[in-house]
């Protein structure tokens, strides 16, 4: 018999009997609704989660740290040491940082600005590996040679909204060590940095940044072999980032240095985020399953209910593989019919949810030094994927047919004269 | 005269709980190509499991049967259903047509099992249909159609795939006496105009009296092969 007219007499009994088909169906529809609901959601939310972390993170730049995160971020780089990170190759800038601790500024009138940390910087290699961060609102960055001026972070000029400090004006600048000055000087304002925007690590609304040269001079760092705390490596291309990491790790003793590769963090997150989905998914499958054994009752009555016609068949010499055929076509069809309304169904379904959970999702207004204000709230799409719904459909089919194969093969090991005499 | 189904030494047995019941007991006879036969009995002397066996919806214990030369317990039940379909055609007591298949569909069903195309499938079926006289109601399904019209499209569906054997149980069993003695002439009268083999299964006398031969059977076994004297075949 042709696998086609096997079909179309499977679909003229599934017509038979529309409301149980309806139902049968109805339980695929479930099933699939619910795997790809989850699987779009899923991969929209895992879209947002990367996106903002790009916007937090450059993927393309390292930070390396003196020391360990366990036994400490103690110690620092030397010339040398940066020199020997430049050689690397994928790299396309380096630039070492100072942080000075415990360092206070203040306007003329005494103010104290808003200021956290004052760090010591090449403004013009600054640029360079974090254009987008590093970026004036107002001013310019100092030139070479200006070495008493100072560049300040968004919030740093300022003091509960109101600005203390603008381009042009004169701070000055204490550090302490304990209770001793060890530094002051003055410094004219030649730049405001622009708002760092979402948070990340590298978010430079609280700092000030002074030309290195001017620290290197400082009695703090003078004589120090080893003076920078930080040193900033951008790679050409963030997938060099982790080999680069490796490499750089390399040129140190083991454990001395620690270097942060934001892509490999990120592709933890991303790991992390993808077994979430899959257990998702895998807990949505359930509800597949239920409906093949909804589907495999049905079929189960329907072979009982048709002995009688399947003896006939037989008898005027239907092989038993043409009866099997006949009923899975039967369960495939109902796998394929409830596959489709339920890819429809299922993204329909993540549309509405996803609009929901947007609106659970508003912003937090309270200012924090890591959430600025002006956070979007996170828009959660979600993502039709071709890949995830031919998986999902073809999932339908294997579990129509797995869960049909049993009463089929039930109708076609009938013997005929058994089932001709089934009433 | 070609022998186009031999039965020798048949033994069937059926299990009814613990206990083996004996349904036929050594059976044996031939039946020549073109013949009508019909095996006569009263209820319990095991013709329909002969009848079975014959059509091959079941298979011996013990014995042979050779259709058209070919031995049936050889054959896996893919071969079976093989020589159902090719060389043997049923008409059954209760008609057995699908019930949601209109007469024409029922009619095409073997064919479309034999892979036929839904053109010549169909074509076919609505000559059979003339064939039994069912012309003008080739498009009702089984309950609209009398006892007697139902039992035409039997005939017209055992016929479409041209079989050596019409293999018959009790076709009139469920008809009025009249209708059963039309349906009985229609056979005969394809058996005239086709050649085809007939076999009839039926514990009435009337019926039995029509063939060429009548194949007597009591308690599983042949009591007797009678010789009907009023036909003869050119």
């Amino acid at each position: 018999m042709k696998a086609s007219k096997i079909l179309s007499i499977a679909w003229d009994n599934l017509k038979q009997r529309k409301l149980r088909t309806s139902l049968t169906t109805l339980g695929v529809v479930i099933g699939i609704t619910t795997i790809i609901a989850i699987a779009s959601l899923g991969e929209g939310f895992r879209l947002e989660v990367r996106q903002r972390m790009e916007q937090g993170f450059e993927l393309d730049v390292l930070i390396v740290f003196p020391g360990s995160f366990t036994a400490g971020l103690t110690g620092g780089f030397s010339q040398t040491d940066v020199e020997n990170i430049t050689k690397i190759s994928n790299i396309t800038a380096v630039t070492p940082l100072i942080t000075i601790p415990t360092a206070e500024l203040y306007n003329m009138t005494d103010v104290k600005l808003g200021a956290f940390t004052v760090g010591a910087v090449n403004f013009t290699e600054m640029k360079e590996i974090l254009p987008l961060r590093f970026r004036l609102s107002n001013g310019t960055f100092p030139q070479p040679g200006e070495n008493q001026s100072i560049v300040l972070g968004y919030k740093a000029s300022k003091v509960n909204e109101t600005m203390v400090a603008g381009v042009g004006d004169n701070v000055s600048l204490i550090v302490k060590s304990g209770n001793y000055v060890v530094y002051t000087g003055n410094f004219t304002v030649s730049g405001i940095l622009d708002k760092g925007g979402t948070s990340g690590i590298t978010n430079f609304d609280y700092w000030a940044f002074i030309p290195i040269e001017t620290a290197l001079e400082m009695r703090l760092f003078k004589d120090k072999p080893e003076p920078y705390q930080i040193i900033l490596v951008k790679v050409s291309d963030p997938q060099y980032a982790e080999s680069v990491g490796r490499e750089i790790e390399n040129l140190f003793p083991p454990y001395s240095i620690t270097v942060f590769v934001p892509s490999a963090l990120m592709r933890q997150v991303d790991n992390i985020l993808n077994i979430v989905q899959m257990f998702l998914v895998a807990i949505g499958s359930i509800s597949l399953l239920v409906a093949g054994v909804g589907i495999m009752n049905i079929m189960t009555v329907a072979v009982m209910e048709r002995t009688h016609e399947i003896g006939i068949l037989k008898a005027i010499g239907a092989k038993s593989r043409t009866v099997l055929g006949m009923f899975l076509a039967e369960a495939v069809l109902v796998g394929i019919i409830g596959g489709f309304i339920g890819a429809f169904t299922g993204y329909g379904l993540s549309y509405g949810l996803a609009r929901i959970l947007s609106n659970f999702m508003q912003p937090q207004r309270q200012e924090t030094v890591l959430q600025a204000p002006e956070t979007q709230r996170m828009q959660i799409s979600p993502v039709f994927s071709p890949e995830w719904t031919i998986v999902a459909f073809v999932f339908a089919i294997i579990v129509c047919i797995i869960f049909g194969l049993y009463p089929a093969r039930k109708a076609a090991k009938l013997n005929p004269v058994e089932a001709l005499r089934y009433e | 005269m070609t022998i186009i189904l031999g039965v020798k030494d048949v033994k069937k047995s059926y299990r009814m709980g613990k206990v083996l019941v004996p349904a036929l007991r050594g059976v044996s006879f031939e039946v020549e190509e073109g013949e009508l036969v019909t095996i006569f009995g009263p209820s319990g002397s095991g013709k329909s499991t002969l009848l079975h066996l014959i059509g091959c919806l079941d298979r011996p214990d013990e014995g042979e049967i050779l259709i058209d030369g070919a031995n049936v317990l050889k054959m896996s039940d893919d071969e079976l259903a093989e020589l159902r379909l090719k060389k043997i055609g049923f008409v059954f007591q209760f008609f057995n047509l699908l019930p949601r298949l209109t007469a024409l569909k029922n009619v095409q069903l073997p064919l479309t099992i034999a892979g036929a195309s839904e053109g010549e499938a169909l074509e076919k079926a609505e000559e059979m249909l003339r064939l039994v006289g069912l012309e003008a109601r080739m498009n009702h399904k089984p309950f609209e159609l009398s006892g007697g019209e139902q039992q035409r499209v039997a005939i017209a569906r055992a016929l479409i795939n041209n079989p050596k054997i019409v293999l018959a149980d009790e076709p009139t069993g469920n008809l009025d006496t009249k209708t059963g003695w039309e349906i009985v002439q229609l056979m005969k009268e394809l058996n005239e105009k086709k050649g085809q083999t007939f076999v009839i299964v039926t514990h009435d006398p009337h019926v039995a009296e029509t063939a060429d031969r009548i194949i007597h059977l009591k308690d599983g076994l042949v009591e007797g092969i009678k010789e009907a004297p009023k036909r003869n075949k050119p």
